[in-house]
C-alpha cells in the first residue's frame, strides 16, 4: 500500500456519486472538444488558406461583379504568377439526392493550375476542354449523385433559371484535407454564352492570382487594387486566408459565441466536480481528523484530496475523449464530410484538441478540488475529529 | 516497537482476565503538565475548561480519567497527545516541550510518539485491517517487507493474524477495536492514548480490549492514558484519577 492507495480507493467510495460525477466530466469533455472541432473545422478553410494565393472581389460587396477583362490586367502585374476566376452558379440537385453542394463557372485553362489542391488526371482534363457542357465535380458529390465519368448529369440553379444539362466529364480527388470534395465546377465560357445568363454578360464573380512572394502579399493586393481605382468597378483584394474570413462573415460571431459556449460546459463541470468533491471531503472529515491525529501533516490531506478531484476528473476526461475518438471521429465525423462536405470537408476531433480537453480536465480538477482541499487541511484536528456526519 | 519486543510479548501475554492493576511505580515522568488552563470561546463568552491544572504521569504508568461529561477530559487528553494547545502553561511529554512546535513538528512528533485509540475505532472503511494498520508507517522511511514485517507482529500482539486482509465492516466491533490498538502501537510509540476505548463495546469485547492493554502496558511498557465513563475499565488501570470542573481531584 501507499499514499496514492488511499486517494485511489476513496474513488468508488460513494459509487453512484463517483460515476455520475465522472459521467458529468465526461459529457462535459464530448460537448467541449465537439465544439472545439466544430470551430476548427469551419476556421480550417481559413487557417489552411494558401498563403501565395490572393483573391479579388468587388470592392462594394462580394455579390457584385467585376468585367471579365480585369483578368487580362491582373495577369500584367509582374507578381502574379498566374491568375483565374471563377462565377457563383448556384447549384442545385433538383433530385434532392445531395441537400446542398457549391456550383462555380470557372476558367477551364486556368482554374485547377491555380487551384491546385484538387487533383484532376490529365485525360479528364483535356476532354473537359473539348467539351463545353462538361463538369468536373468532387469524388465525394459523385458518389451522393451516382454518376461517373460520362454520365449525364441535370441541375438546377438559384441564379439562372431552367434545368442545365450537364455531361460529367471528370471527377476530382482532394490533395488537401480541407478541399471541399463535393463542389461541382461548369465552364465559365459555356454560361458566358447561354442566353439565360445574358444579364451576367462577360462578368466575372471574383478572382483568383497565385504570386511569386507571399511574404510581400499585402504590396502586391494593393498594387492589384491600384490599377483599378480610377475605374467604375473598383477592386478589394485580400489574402485567401482573409477572404476565405469574409464568407464566414456574420457566422464569426457565432463562432465566437460556440468558443464561450464551451468555456461555460468546463464552469459548469468544474461547479459539478467541486460539489461532489466538496460533499466527499465533508463526509470524510472526521477520517481526515483520524488521520491528522496519528501523524499525517496538513499536506498530505491536501495532497489525498486533490489527487481524488483530479482522478476523477481526469477518468472522465479520457472517457470523452474515447468517445469523442469512437463516436465522432470515427463515426459522425465520415457521415458529415460525405454528406455535408460543403460545410464539413474535414470534421474530426484533432489530436490538440484531445489533448487539450484532457489536460484541461485535469487542471479544472485541480481547481475543483483546491478549496475543500485547502479549507480541510486548515481545519484544527479536534475540530475534525469533532465532526461525524 | 522492535520486533523483538513484540514478539517477545506476543510469547509472554498473560491470559485473558488474569488480576492486573497496571503500572504505577515509574521513577520519571513521562507527561509534566504545570499550570495548563484552556479557556473556549463560545461567541465572546469565555468558557474555562482546565483550571490551572498540574498533572504528573510516570513512565510505563497506566493511568485512567474519569469525570463527568463537560470536565475537560478529552480536553485534557488531547493537550497531552499533542493535538490540541492550552491557553496557557506547559506541556512535556516523552522529554519533547510541546509549546513552541508548530502544527506540522506536532504532527510528526505524533507520528513517533502518540498510539492513538478512539471509541468508535475510526478505522478507514475502504482499507483492510492490515492497510489500517501500515497506515502511520507510511510516515516512515521503512520499505514495504519491513513495513508488513511490523504490521503483522501488530496483528499477532491483537490476535487478528487471521483478520489482516477483511474490511472494517467484516469485523465485529471488538475486532475493530483490536485492529485500531494494532494501529496504535506499530509505529512503537511511547504513550497510548485511549479515549473512551470501551465506550463502544459489549462487556466481553471490552474486557478483551482492556485485557489487551494490560498486556501492552505491562509487557510493552508502554505508558498508557485512559479517558473512560466505565468504572470496569478504570479499575484495570493503576491510577485513577477524578477531574470535576476542570481540576483534578
Amino acid at each position: 500500500m501507499n499514499l496514492a492507495t488511499y486517494a485511489r480507493r476513496n474513488l468508488f467510495r460513494r459509487r453512484f456519486r463517483s460515476i455520475m460525477t465522472v459521467l458529468a466530466v465526461t459529457v462535459a469533455t464530448v460537448i467541449f472538444c465537439l465544439i472545439r472541432t466544430l470551430v476548427v473545422v469551419w476556421h480550417a478553410g481559413v487557417d489552411e488558406a494558401a498563403t501565395d494565393r490572393l483573391a479579388t472581389r468587388h470592392k462594394v460587396s462580394f455579390t457584385m461583379e467585376l468585367p471579365k477583362h480585369y483578368i487580362d490586367e491582373i495577369r500584367q502585374v509582374p507578381e502574379v504568377k498566374a491568375a483565374t476566376w471563377a462565377n457563383w452558379f448556384g447549384a442545385k440537385d433538383p433530385k434532392e439526392r445531395v441537400p446542398f453542394f457549391a456550383g462555380f463557372a470557372v476558367d477551364s485553362d486556368s482554374w485547377f493550375d491555380v487551384l491546385d489542391e484538387m487533383q484532376v488526371p490529365p485525360d479528364q482534363l483535356a476532354a473537359w476542354k473539348q467539351t463545353p457542357n462538361g463538369v468536373i465535380i468532387g469524388d465525394l458529390l459523385a458518389k451522393a449523385l451516382d454518376v461517373q465519368v460520362g454520365s449525364r448529369l441535370v441541375i438546377t440553379s438559384d441564379i439562372y433559371p431552367g434545368d442545365w444539362d450537364f455531361k460529367v466529364v471528370g471527377i476530382y480527388k482532394p490533395l488537401r484535407k480541407t478541399a471541399d470534395r463535393n463542389s461541382l465546377v461548369l465552364r465559365w465560357d459555356f454560361l458566358n454564352n447561354d442566353p439565360r445568363a445574358g444579364f451576367a454578360k462577360d462578368k466575372i464573380g471574383w478572382l483568383v492570382s497565385r504570386i511569386t512572394d507571399s511574404v510581400h502579399s499585402a504590396e502586391i493586393s494593393r498594387k492589384i487594387d491600384t490599377r483599378f481605382d480610377q475605374r467604375d468597378d473598383q477592386t478589394l483584394t485580400t489574402s485567401e486566408r482573409a477572404f476565405n474570413l469574409s464568407f464566414l462573415g456574420g457566422f464569426s460571431a457565432v463562432l465566437g459565441a460556440f468558443d464561450y459556449g464551451s468555456l461555460i460546459i468546463l464552469l459548469i463541470m468544474t461547479l459539478i466536480l467541486a460539489n461532489a468533491i466538496a460533499m466527499s471531503v465533508r463526509e470524510r472529515t472526521h477520517e481526515y481528523g483520524v488521520m491528522r491525529a496519528i501523524g499525517f501533516p496538513p499536506r498530505h490531506i491536501l495532497g489525498f484530496i486533490l489527487a481524488e478531484s483530479v482522478l476523477v476528473a481526469l477518468v472522465g476526461g479520457l472517457i470523452g475523449v474515447g468517445v469523442v475518438v469512437l463516436a465522432i471521429n470515427n463515426g459522425i465525423g465520415p457521415v458529415l464530410e460525405e454528406n455535408m462536405s460543403g460545410f464539413f470537408p474535414y470534421f474530426r476531433a484533432p489530436l490538440w484538441v484531445l489533448g487539450l480537453a484532457l489536460g484541461l480536465s485535469g487542471v479544472l480538477g485541480l481547481i475543483a478540488g483546491a478549496i475543500p482541499a485547502w479549507r480541510m487541511s486548515r481545519l484544527s484536528v479536534t475540530d475534525a475529529l469533532r465532526r461525524i456526519d | 516497537m522492535s520486533e523483538n519486543q513484540m514478539t517477545e510479548a506476543t510469547k509472554t501475554a498473560g491470559a485473558p482476565g488474569e488480576p492486573y492493576r497496571g503500572t504505577t511505580t515509574g521513577t520519571e515522568s513521562i507527561v509534566t503538565l504545570s499550570k495548563i488552563t484552556k479557556t473556549f470561546f463560545r461567541g465572546s463568552e469565555p468558557i474555562r475548561v482546565l483550571e490551572g491544572l498540574d498533572l504528573d504521569v510516570p513512565n510505563g504508568s497506566f493511568e485512567a480519567l474519569m469525570g463527568p461529561s463537560g470536565s475537560g477530559k478529552s480536553t485534557l487528553l488531547n493537550i497531552i497527545a499533542g493535538l490540541d494547545r492550552p491557553t496557557s502553561g506547559a506541556v512535556r511529554v516523552a522529554g519533547a516541550d510541546l509549546g513552541p512546535m508548530s502544527d506540522s513538528e506536532l504532527a510528526r512528533w505524533r507520528s513517533q510518539t502518540i498510539g492513538f485509540v478512539f471509541q468508535s475505532f475510526n478505522l478507514i472503511p475502504v482499507l483492510t485491517a492490515a492497510q489500517n494498520v501500515e497506515l502511520p508507517l507510511l510516515l516512515t522511511s521503512l520499505s514495504r517487507a519491513d513495513r508488513a514485517r511490523h504490521v503483522a507482529t501488530a496483528m499477532r500482539i491483537v490476535s487478528l493474524e487471521d483478520r489482516m486482509h477483511h474490511y472494517p465492516r467484516q469485523l465485529s466491533g471488538g475486532q475493530e477495536q483490536r485492529v485500531a490498538i494494532a494501529r496504535a502501537i506499530v509505529n512503537d510509540p511511547k504513550i497510548i492514548v485511549a479515549d473512551e476505548p470501551t465506550g463502544d463495546l459489549d462487556r466481553k469485547s471490552a474486557d478483551d480490549v482492556l485485557t489487551l492493554m494490560e498486556r501492552l502496558n505491562k509487557e510493552l511498557k508502554k505508558t498508557i492514558f485512559m479517558v473512560t465513563h466505565d468504572p470496569a475499565a478504570a479499575e484495570r488501570a493503576g491510577v485513577v484519577r477524578k477531574l470535576d470542573k476542570g481540576a483534578l481531584q
